[in-house]
């Protein structure tokens, strides 16, 4: 009988994947262009989407007509630290930094789906986030991208970056500065082969491992970018010249000052991560903080990405109403979606995800109204074509209250 | 030199002896002239805003109505208004008009940006009972928190101590003004508050120390302390006690009680030691479980502070739901006193947005909240709970004129203040670049000829 009842699931969750979905009548933002395509239909067949266009006819397992109702691709968060922790105060539900390894920690396999931060910030919007480690050190570690289904094949790509950060330890940036180029050194001549690192050269306290030598490898052989926390403009130009020189791909995680060297970052194409809601000169690193600089910083050319607040990733998906600030603050919509989808997976190269295109995931949201509204909530969330739960623990502690029970 | 030290012990014997022959003479009490507001807001004049979509925040949504100021205070709101002929006229058709919004929780000053150890002077976190200390007394009037509040429509702020301590000192009061001293911010004749703390912070930061390092250690050291409050207040010493001239004031109902407290049976018994000394709590501050205990607050005339979002920093904030501040709001019929707080110089910057947040949660919910009742959160309710509504938070003939003008519905993201007064003087005014005023911080801090702003 449990066997009958096995396979009946297994047919039934097969028959599910392969299901059709019609959405009829949506106003659909596909990221491949600045518009949004009115009155158009969407079809999601194998959990890729199959179909853009105004009229698709084709019988489908699901239809819904949406009267007009946005869908975008799901969100994807550029900066989390989404399944490594749970309680910023209880060290024992983190797993987002470490003292071991330097730039070699992967956070990968730490990754918790069943955190219950990721139907909380899914619900928000959200239906990936790369999660990175913290730490604002010199190198924090690599980050990897993950879908936020909430189920053991999460991760969509691993180490996808390296971040690092000159202007946290209380040493001086241009010792740091000179720090990273001795290591960097240091990995372009360490033989993966040879049965010990040669770490003369560096000062005595620095130590590295294999693998942080050989992640750092990897940026330097451009597979993967490095990500640097700076805001204040004179920095962001002395790490223009430093990825120049290095011959690296650069993205600065940041860069509040960043509307003041703008014209220098789009030269460099180096992409930035922004916190819009960030506008206090909450440092001597970043007096000229500004709600406008979204806005200007696209205008000079620069990809931006949009996330909501390093230090606050239980939020994370609150990364919308940072895009709507930026918007109401002169950056177009289109660009602000941009900023939250395709931008995100352009820069870390995550494929098939960030624009509704035909072949790529079926990863995303129907929205009840303009997603970047503070009153706007996801109605239907898909990823890989396949309806999410509306449900979170929030939501049940909710309704014991509203019910009483 | 021994004589002498005899001589002096003999004398201080003397003075300790009359100390006791004159028990019975009061105290000197605490003047309410020291650190008194020097407040004056320079007069208004006439100045009417015509045609503008009013949200009281008595409760009501007037479409295309007139207010005049005069004399610095709200003199009439009605459909059409005559202008005299000295009258400065504001148009404000198509725009939308709120009370001056106040936060009930800010650090501002206290914690300013930029944010350095030099002027971290918000927590006086070398002893759990520190009812002496006054936030006023450490606030740096040169913040750059507070022109951006300002940019954001909050024309009033009640700054507090930290919560490290279970006492944490005294919050003031004050108007989004520039002003060289606390003194000329401070909101004329608003009562004192005492913060007080539950929970994880008091026993995180002296748990490795003196204590108290258990939830219970908190409870036992408010009841010690409100035990020497009432002697205090009941038997006439003779010296001024700085501390329990803070809690005495507590006891008689002058000083405002803002308790920080997220869990829900932190709140249930934290009202039973009120009950104990008799003395109100006016506001929990952050209650992230206050939904739990929406019915208790509502009875017992308590309001809540909260945040539309915020969770997960920490164990007693774990349980957060986005409808807490609507459940408190509708709690027994209604009558729940919910309030929209920052605790943070960017969430004071949009207040506005976090009550939308909440009421479409609410809404969401199945509870009917218009933004009319909505724009109370941050309004009327949190000027209430400072004893202040008889002056500000709704917008009423002889109330003070704060307000703000926004260019569209304050409900949404996009919205933006175009006009900022405070006592009818035009503080930011989005239409010209020399406000709202920098401080002496920003002056030539980007570049010698270029301010911050």
């Amino acid at each position: 009988m449990r066997i009958v009842n096995l396979l009946l699931v297994l047919i039934i969750s097969n028959f599910a994947f392969s299901e059709s979905i019609l959405f009829k009548n949506a106003s659909i933002y596909t990221g491949d262009s600045t518009e949004i395509l009115k009155e158009h239909d969407l079809l999601i067949v194998d959990g890729k989407i199959s179909d853009i266009r105004s009229d698709i006819t084709i019988s489908a397992d699901k239809v819904f007509n949406l009267g007009g109702k946005i869908i975008t691709a799901g969100f994807i968060s550029p900066f989390t630290h989404l399944g490594l922790i749970e309680i910023n105060q209880i060290a024992a539900t983190r797993d987002d930094s470490s003292d071991l390894y330097s730039a070699g920690f992967s956070i990968s396999q730490a990754f918790n789906p069943s955190s219950t931060l990721i139907p909380y910030n899914l619900n928000g919007g959200l239906t990936s986030a790369i999660s990175a480690p913290s730490g604002n050190r010199l190198f924090s570690g690599l980050g990897s991208a993950f879908s936020l289904s909430g189920n053991t094949d999460s991760l969509i790509s691993r180490d996808i970056a390296l971040y690092g950060s000159i202007g946290a330890d209380g040493e001086s940036k241009a010792a740091n500065i000179l720090l990273i180029e001795d290591t960097f050194e240091l990995a372009r001549k360490f033989n993966e082969d040879s049965s010990e690192i040669q770490e003369f050269g560096l000062p005595d306290s620095v130590k590295y491992s294999k693998r942080d030598l050989l992640a750092i490898k990897r940026v330097l052989n451009k597979e993967i970018p490095m990500v640097v926390s700076i805001n204040r403009a004179s920095d962001i130009i002395t790490m223009i010249d430093f990825a120049k020189n290095q011959d690296i791909k650069l993205v600065i995680m940041g860069a509040s000052e960043g509307w003041m060297v703008s014209s220098q970052l789009a030269e460099s194409n180096i992409p930035v991560i922004l916190e819009p809601i960030n506008n206090l000169p909450a440092s001597f690193d970043r007096l000229g903080s500004r709600l406008e600089n979204a806005a200007l910083l696209n205008d000079a050319g620069v990809k931006i990405l949009i996330a909501y607040d390093e230090w606050e990733t239980h939020n994370a998906y609150l990364s919308r109403q940072g895009a709507g600030i930026a918007v109401s603050y002169g950056l177009p919509w289109h660009e602000a979606i941009n900023a939250l989808t395709k931008n995100v997976s352009d820069t870390f190269n995550i494929p098939n995800r960030g624009s509704l295109l035909i072949g790529h995931h079926a990863d995303l949201i129907v929205w009840d109204a303009d997603p970047l509204e503070v009153t706007s909530f996801p109605e239907q969330i898909y990823i890989s074509g396949k309806l999410m739960s509306p449900n979170t623990r929030s939501l049940m502690l909710r309704d014991r209250y509203l019910n009483k029970d | 030199m021994e004589r002498y030290l005899l001589y002096i012990f003999f004398l201080s014997f003397l003075y300790s002896c009359s100390s006791e022959i004159f028990d019975n003479t009061p105290r000197e009490p605490e003047s309410n002239d020291v650190f008194a507001s020097t407040y004056q807001p320079s007069p208004s004049g006439d100045i009417l805003i015509t045609g503008g979509r009013v949200l009281t925040g008595t409760g009501e949504e007037l479409e295309d109505v007139d207010i005049l100021i005069k004399d610095n205070v709200i003199q009439e709101i009605s459909e059409t208004i005559t202008p005299g002929s000295d009258s400065i006229v504001i148009d404000a058709e198509g725009k939308w008009i709120t009370p001056g919004i106040i936060d009930i929780h800010s650090h501002m000053g206290v914690y300013p940006a930029p944010s350095l150890r030099s002027n971290s002077d918000g927590n006086e976190a070398t002893s759990p009972v520190t009812p002496h200390v006054w936030a006023e007394h450490s606030f740096w009037t040169q913040d750059t928190q507070m022109p951006l509040a300002l940019k954001g429509g909050t024309t009033t702020f009640h700054v507090l101590p930290g919560s490290a301590n279970l006492f944490g000192g005294r919050g003031v009061t004050l108007k989004n003004v520039w002003s060289k001293t606390v003194q000329g911010m401070k909101f004329p004749g608003a009562p004192y508050t005492l913060k007080m703390a539950c929970g994880e912070n008091p026993k995180r930061v002296y748990g490795s120390g003196s204590g108290p390092s258990t939830r219970m250690g908190n409870v036992a050291g408010y009841r010690v302390e409100w035990i020497k409050a009432k002697e205090y207040r009941d038997k006439p010493y003779k010296t001024r006690d700085l501390k329990l001239d803070t809690l005495q004031g507590v006891l008689n109902g002058e000083i405002l009680v803002q308790n920080h407290c997220y869990r829900g049976e932190e709140m249930a018994v934290m009202i039973d030691v009120a009950k104990e000394f008799n003395y109100k709590i006016t506001t929990f501050h952050h209650a992230v479980e206050a939904y739990k205990v929406a019915d208790m607050l509502a009875e017992n005339n308590i309001c809540a502070a909260l945040w539309a979002d915020w969770w997960g920093f920490k164990h007693e904030a774990f349980d957060m739901v986005w409808e807490n501040v609507a459940i408190v709001d509708q709690a027994k019929g209604g009558t729940g006193c919910a309030i929209v707080h920052s605790d943070s110089a960017i969430g004071i910057q949009r207040l506005n947005q976090e009550a939308a947040k909440a009421m479409a949660a609410g809404i969401r919910a199945g509870f009917d909240i218009p933004k009319k009742r909505a724009i109370q959160w941050i309004t009327k309710n949190p000027a209430k709970a400072l004893g202040i509504d008889d002056r500000v938070g709704t917008l009423e003939k002889g109330k003070m004129a704060d307000l703000v003008i926004w260019d569209s519905d304050p409900f949404s993201v996009y919205s933006k203040t175009e006009l900022v007064m405070i006592d009818g003087i035009i503080k930011y005014d989005s239409s010209d670049p020399s406000t709202p005023k920098p401080t002496d911080f920003e002056l030539g801090i980007i570049s010698p000829d270029e301010n911050r702003l």
